[in-house]
């Protein structure tokens, strides 16, 4: 039990319990009346009447029955209120997961289809928002709240405020995204707001102690536990973090986890999809998948997913926790289509899933072209032939120095090429000073040789020694199929990354960076920062990969590396052409939103929540594989899901954080209980059974 | 039990003894247990060998008696003079006294009014039966020359006899002002230190007297007097019918108790009221003295007629 105004109560009964003895000391105005003796009616008062105050006191039912009353009704000042699970502490900060798998319709383990995870996580956060002191009548400070919303990212919902009723505003206006969750940078948010420091008034900010801890608040994070970062949250041992778990364990779900589209190398006509499966079924599971491009549906294949095996238990696994290795399993669509397609795969199972945003992915696929490349350089056999026998619409137009300068100068001719291929030689462009100095023009660039300068580019710091491919990012597109094992470069450059460069270290040598991709809002270059000549790759078949891969990837062809898919919750960015009007953004519910392009055509969308396809449109230039419907251009963005970790619909129990494992709370804690209606019934009640034993006294 | 402000009293004599009571008292007289000897001729007999027509004993003649009360027929037929004596008939002395202290001027009807009344008619009795009456007030108001009324121990009239006496028995009544402290125990003292002779003495008071009614009581019964006690109650004394937080005043001497009226206390005041009047009563019982608690609600021929007449004070 806590009381919510204690201090008022203390004082009241401070004033008014020796304000009430006082007036039983007190003398009574009595009615005189003269009697023919007082002698018997003093021997009767002898025996019930002590002469002594505290005697007098003692026997007193009535004094016993006011005393009661006034301590029933200083305790209803007091407020106080009783709870099973009251909050721990006067903040609390509500983390609701409202990621895909909070979709799932196991909220009510008992009821399954009856109740979402995300309306089962509202239900216990309102719970728990009712359970929260209120600010006392008298005074007294209350429990603060406040509510994030959390899917790839936290949303502050609600600030911190003692008023519930916008606690319950906020909590109940969350609805569920596509995205799947991560915590990291939730936890990171909460934490900022759960331990905001205190600074002591008239403190100097660095004199030690001037900052102490300010209330840690409590964070109380209602989700399913599939939070694929949970291990790489960083729990501070003095953070108060609650899980409340909701959904089954048990559930099983089967779900797309990965697509992509692809042409092929010789055939750009032939278009191939590929879809992988995910299954957490205990049982093998046949599925009918789905495709259909531009709403037509163009090809139905039949799957069989095996069980998902049993996986190995883990010291951070609650009992209950169902320790399942999903099963996976894949298919390939191949289809003719040389146009641009959306293209979406959808699986079809006689009952419905717990989770149907898993269950659809979108595509866009550029329409088949080729590809046509510039080669500048001084003269470089191998390099040449390479970019000869990549399969292009027209034969590599191969420049000198002087004459690719030329054409770079003129914009509208050096757009008839996707990519340049720049060998040993960096062009010279105007500065923002007016001068003339080496750098990336606006385009598409694969760079050999001395790197150009930043921001799309490297610091040269001149020759340096020997060295080996140390470490390659091989989660790149472009450096996937490749080995650089074998690689030597004799003349490698002393290299370093100029900070908060837009630059990405592909392969890091001894010398520092030797492959980077650098992409600035006009420009995107892949840098090879050493000449191919001076190292031992041109005799290597990876090097053969890197030109055709970097010339797709920075063509935007391929699913990855392209620009029209992204995962759910992520945010859509987009070029648009220069001259871009009343940009506008469709959901996949056909709600529609203005947008503002910035000044270089770039447009952000921060809320792609859901899976489908969004369509942005304006009025202006087309871009290269922009559509033009009714007078606007329009250009779609696919929004998938594709999350292995949000697909397994488990629910775990207990959640494992990088330095400590949090348990599940039960979900049948007690509200509170106030307590003050009661007291002043018990007040009245005892102040009427005071009146009662009165009125029997004073009856003659 | 509370005292009035301005009772109304009788004035007249008939507002004492109505004419039908005065009929039905005038069949009756006073009876003592005892045969006691009288002061005066009366009709009464005595205790005395007198000159009643009621024949007695013979005795022998000695020197110096009266020749007149020779039996003359038995000195004729044993030569032997013996003298012949008869009962005397005398009068018998009734000496009622009065409480009138202020106590017993309270109640609705009033107590000092019932007790009025049975003075007034127990003296009526004892005058047309040619008894010696005597009524001493204990207590009460006597004026003063400036006009005030001032409290006295006692006040009588004495050995009244005949009924043409019972205009001086009423007056002496109804002039009789209830009030003052009385002092029951000093005015018993000079009662029995005054009275003459033997004889019934009837106490009506509602004995509540702060110093004791005990040595009053034992005072008025020694030399001789056969004692009657009438208590004479309220109704209101009997069942109290205030409430509230008061401040109860004594009447007599100003006493004061503070009370709340509470059912058990209400309780206990009728317990205290019941044990005095039974400590009463076994003292009387112990003394041979007859006692009648009546309440002041209590008609006074009924009271005469039935109670007093079943308790052997009159016939």
């Amino acid at each position: 039990m806590s009381f919510l105004n204690p201090i008022t109560a203390i004082i009241a009964a401070a004033v008014a319990v020796p304000a009430l003895l006082i007036l039983y000391f007190l003398k009574l105005r009595r009615r005189d009346v003269e009697v023919s003796t007082t002698l018997l009616w003093k021997r009767a008062i002898e025996d019930l009447q002590a002469n002594a105050p505290f005697q007098r006191l003692r026997n007193n039912i009535l004094l016993i029955l006011q005393m009661l009353a006034l301590l029933a009704l200083l305790l209803a000042v007091a407020q106080p209120q009783l709870s099973a699970n009251v909050s721990s502490g006067a903040k609390s900060v509500i983390i609701i997961d409202r990621s895909a798998s909070m979709q799932a319709t196991d909220g009510d383990p008992d009821k399954p289809g009856t109740l979402t995870r995300l309306e089962a996580a509202k239900r216990r956060a309102l719970e728990l928002v009712d359970r929260l002191r209120e600010p006392g009548l008298l005074g007294g400070a209350g429990d603060e709240a406040m509510v994030i919303a959390m899917d790839t990212i936290g949303e502050v919902r609600q600030n911190f405020t003692t008023s519930k009723a916008a606690l319950r505003a906020a909590i109940e206006a969350i609805t569920p995204t596509d995205a799947p969750s991560r915590l990291k940078d939730t936890y990171g948010l909460a934490r900022a707001f759960a331990q905001r420091p205190v600074f002591q008034e008239g403190a100097a900010p660095d004199q030690d102690g001037s900052r102490i801890a300010g209330q840690t608040a409590v964070m109380h994070l209602f989700s399913d536990g599939r939070l694929a970062d949970a291990e790489k949250v960083e729990a501070q041992p003095e953070d108060v973090f609650v899980y409340h778990a909701v959904g089954s364990p048990l559930t099983e779900n089967v779900g797309i986890v990965g697509l992509r589209a692809e042409r092929s190398y010789d055939k750009p006509g032939t278009m191939s999809v590929f879809v992988a499966l995910q299954s957490t079924a205990a049982a093998a599971r046949a599925v009918d998948v789905q495709l259909a491009i531009d709403g037509q549906v163009a090809a139905i294949k039949q799957v069989t997913l095996p069980s998902a095996g049993a996986g190995q238990r883990t010291a951070d696994m609650d009992p209950n926790d169902r320790a399942v290795v999903p099963a996976n399993g894949g298919l390939v669509f191949s289809v003719d289509r040389p146009q641009a397609a959306i293209v979406s795969v959808s699986i079809r199972q006689q009952e419905p899933d717990a989770m149907p945003a898993d269950d659809v992915g979108y595509l866009v696929v550029p329409p088949a072209r080729r590809l046509a490349v510039a080669l500048v350089t001084p003269g470089n056999l191998f390099l040449r032939e390479v970019v000869e026998g990549l399969n292009l619409s027209r034969p590599p137009l191969v420049l000198t120095p002087g004459q690719a300068q030329a054409i770079l100068d003129d914009p509208k001719k050096a757009g008839e090429y996707d990519v340049w291929i720049l060998d040993r030689w960096i062009p010279t462009v105007r500065g923002a000073d007016g001068k003339p100095a080496p750098g990336l023009p606006p385009g598409r660039f694969m760079v050999f040789g001395p790197p150009p300068p930043p921001p799309a580019g490297l610091i040269d710091r001149g020759p340096g020694e020997a060295t080996i491919a140390l470490d390659v990012r091989r989660a790149h597109p472009v450096m996937r199929p490749l080995t650089l094992d074998a690689l030597v470069v004799t003349g490698a450059r002393r290299t370093a990354v100029e900070d908060k460069s837009p630059v990405t270290v592909l392969a890091e040598g001894a010398t520092g960076p030797l492959i980077v991709e650098a992409a600035t809002l006009e420009t995107r270059a892949l840098i090879v920062a050493f000449d191919v000549i001076e190292s031992t790759w041109w005799v290597d078949p990876s090097f053969v990969l890197f030109v055709a891969g970097g010339v797709r990837h920075l063509a935007g062809e391929g699913a990855e590396g392209g620009e029209g898919v992204i995962q759910a919750g992520s945010v859509l960015t987009q070029r648009l052409p220069t001259g871009a009007e009343q940009v506008s953004i469709s959901r996949p519910d056909r709600a529609a939103a203005d947008l503002v392009p910035s000044a270089d055509g770039q447009v952000v969308f921060r809320e792609p929540q859901n899976v489908g396809i969004y369509t942005l449109s304006w009025k202006g230039p087309p871009g290269g594989s922009d559509v033009l419907v009714d007078g606007r251009v329009r250009r779609a963005v696919a929004a998938n899901l594709l999350d292995p970790a949000e697909s397994d619909l488990g629910t775990r129990l207990k959640l494992g954080l990088q330095s400590k494992l949090v348990d599940a709370q039960s979900g049948d804690a007690a509200g509170v209980r106030r307590l003050w209606p009661w007291l002043l019934l018990a007040c009245l009640l005892i102040v009427m059974v005071e009146w009662w034993i009165y009125n029997r006294k004073v009856a003659i | 039990m509370q005292k009035l402000q301005s009772p109304s009293r009788p004035e007249r004599l008939d507002e004492l003894l109505d004419p039908q009571m005065v009929a039905r008292l005038g069949a009756l007289d006073l009876t003592s247990r005892k045969v006691l000897a009288g002061k005066m001729k009366g009709e009464r007999r005595s205790k005395r060998r007198g000159q009643s027509v009621e024949f007695a004993d013979h005795r022998q003649y000695v020197v110096g008696d009266d020749l007149r009360h020779i039996d003359w027929n038995i000195f004729g037929r044993l030569d032997r003079l013996f003298l012949k004596l008869f009962l005397e008939e005398e009068d018998l002395s009734l000496h009622v006294v009065l409480d009138a202290t202020a106590s017993l001027d309270c109640g609705q009807p009033s107590k000092f009014l019932l007790a009025q009344r049975l003075a007034c008619a127990l003296g009526y009795i004892g005058l047309v039966n040619l008894h010696r009456v005597t009524v001493t007030a204990v207590g009460g108001l006597a004026p003063t020359p400036e006009g005030d009324l001032r409290p006295q121990l006692m006040s009588a009239v004495r050995d009244l006899r005949g009924r043409r006496r019972l205009q001086d028995l009423s007056r002496f009544l109804l002039q009789l002002e209830p009030g003052g402290p009385g002092g029951f125990t000093e005015a018993a003292k000079r009662i029995a230190l005054t009275r003459k002779g033997k004889g019934v003495m009837v106490v009506i008071s509602d004995f509540f007297v702060k110093e004791g009614y005990e040595n009053g009581l034992r005072l008025l019964l020694g030399r001789g007097y056969e004692v009657y006690a009438v208590q004479v109650l309220s109704p209101q004394e009997l069942e109290p019918d205030v409430g509230g937080d008061l401040r109860l005043k004594d009447c007599e001497d100003g006493d004061v108790a503070e009370v709340t009226i509470t059912a058990p206390l209400l309780k206990r005041y009728k317990q205290m009221l019941a044990a005095y009047c039974a400590r009463l009563r076994d003292f009387c019982a112990a003394r041979s003295i007859v006692l009648q608690t009546v309440p002041s609600t209590t008609p006074v021929d009924a009271l005469v007629l039935d109670y007093l007449r079943r308790k052997g004070l009159v016939r």
